[in-house]
């Protein structure tokens, strides 16, 4: 008689794409292994370049608890954020994770955002946003798919946007794909 | 959007067998378990459902289902945990009061000057964004003197022809509990840690009154008597 109902938190695979350099000029420590979220696994220390036969994973930058940026951060390395920034984030091809610690007044731009800490600005997500049980976010998301665990904390807006088709194959995009991010019809993908 | 013109496929929907199907909510508005069916839910979807691509505002927590359940649909869902905010709003007004110093101007304000100080931050969005409100219980848990200053923001957020469903206990809650949706009309209710306590049990000529601007009420009143309004701006 009413509408039928209907109803992921998005697994990380790295990409086989080549090491680089941290983003910023602040000193910014590679994260340890043990430290990286989900499947991310870091390299220690960066390679100066990846081997066809060796398994490579996308390098992951961390600004540590206890350091503070201002300006824009850009470039093409994952980042994992438990410390302070200020500005702007614009890493479009890449995953960008806030630490339970971390502190971020900006607007961030990745393929992937992840939140467990705070975040004050606007996130914008080529492939999905998830927002863990302690992370407090104020500001507007615009994502393909979204996850939210219990006790997390979003004063914003939710809009979901058409997923980006020009990259990667549609199995790379089935292997990101997990349990509680729920793929957005193209119906429901409208934006403003 | 309105209620009388609206076609209603349950309403003329012939009797078969015994059973006559009968319009108007399902009778079975009780909870069952943690989850209750919601009339007020199903009466709001369908109010909403003639704005394609609407904006809703639920002024719960933010949850995977709730905002599932709207993108899913084709809304756009925007939320704010007005009560954990007001609290938080509260929280530091106190601790503002505690650090200044004697004979400051730190004298205690009224509920009223404090909502307006609240409102300078709180929903903050342009006129006639959305077109549906999720306000559940929580106006039971601002003082008197605060719901009609937050209700006034709230019809000024609205878009004309929108929907505002809310619900009212008949007497104090016993739990303080958070809702999330489920499906088109059932909520579920979760037992929250308490962040406010009840503050008030409203009257119906009160929440009538409380609803002034809106051009139209409904109301449902639930076997555990709480009683779920939409009204309709």
């Amino acid at each position: 008689m009413w509408r039928k109902p209907s109803e992921g938190k998005p697994s990380s695979e790295p990409d086989n794409l080549p090491v680089s350099a941290p983003i910023a000029s602040q000193p910014i420590d590679p994260i340890p292994a043990s430290r990286v979220p989900s499947q991310v696994q870091a390299a220690p220390s960066a390679p100066a370049a990846v081997t066809a036969a060796a398994p490579v994973a996308r390098a992951t930058s961390k600004i540590s608890s206890g350091l503070k940026i201002n300006g824009e951060l850009s470039g093409d390395s994952d980042l994992y954020i438990d410390g302070e920034v200020h500005g702007k984030i614009r890493l479009g091809n890449t995953r960008v994770t806030v630490g339970p610690n971390g502190r971020v007044q900006a607007d961030i731009e990745a393929r992937e955002i992840m939140i467990d800490g705070n975040v004050e600005g606007n996130l914008k997500a080529s492939e999905s946003a998830h927002f863990g049980a302690s992370s407090r976010v104020s500001g507007s998301v615009l994502t393909p798919r979204i996850g939210i665990d219990d006790g997390a904390r979003l004063r914003g807006k939710v809009e979901t946007t058409p997923k980006a088709t020009a990259r990667g194959s549609s199995a790379t995009a089935k292997g990101r794909e997990s349990a509680d991010l729920q793929p957005v019809p193209a119906s429901a993908a409208e934006g403003e | 959007m309105n209620w009388s013109a609206k076609h209603r496929p349950e309403a003329t929907r012939p009797a078969t067998g015994a059973a006559a199907v009968r319009p108007g909510p399902t009778p079975s508005a009780v909870p069952s378990g943690n989850l209750r069916i919601s009339n007020g839910l199903k009466e709001f979807l369908w109010l909403i459902s003639d704005v394609p691509h609407g904006r809703v505002l639920d002024l719960g927590p933010v949850w995977q289902s709730t905002v599932s359940f709207f993108v899913d649909k084709g809304y756009r869902v925007s939320t704010e945990d007005l009560l954990r905010t007001w609290k938080d709003f509260l929280a530091a007004e106190e601790e503002g009061f505690r650090s200044a110093p004697v004979g400051a101007d730190a004298l205690r304000i009224s509920p009223s000057v404090l909502a307006d100080k609240f409102l300078e931050n709180a929903l903050q969005y342009p006129e006639r964004s959305f077109h549906g409100v999720l306000a559940w219980d929580l106006l039971d848990y601002f003082d008197p003197e605060v719901a009609p200053r937050l209700m006034a923001r709230l019809s000024h957020v609205l878009h004309p022809g929108g929907a505002m469903l809310a619900m009212f206990h008949s007497r104090p809650a016993e739990r303080f509990h958070r809702y999330r949706v489920v499906d088109s009309q059932t909520v579920e209710l979760l037992a929250a840690s308490t962040i406010a306590v009840h503050s008030h049990v409203f009257q119906n000529r009160e929440i009538l009154g409380l609803f002034g601007e809106f051009r139209s009420s409904k109301t449902f009143v639930g076997r555990d008597q709480v009683r779920e309004g939409l009204f309709l701006k």
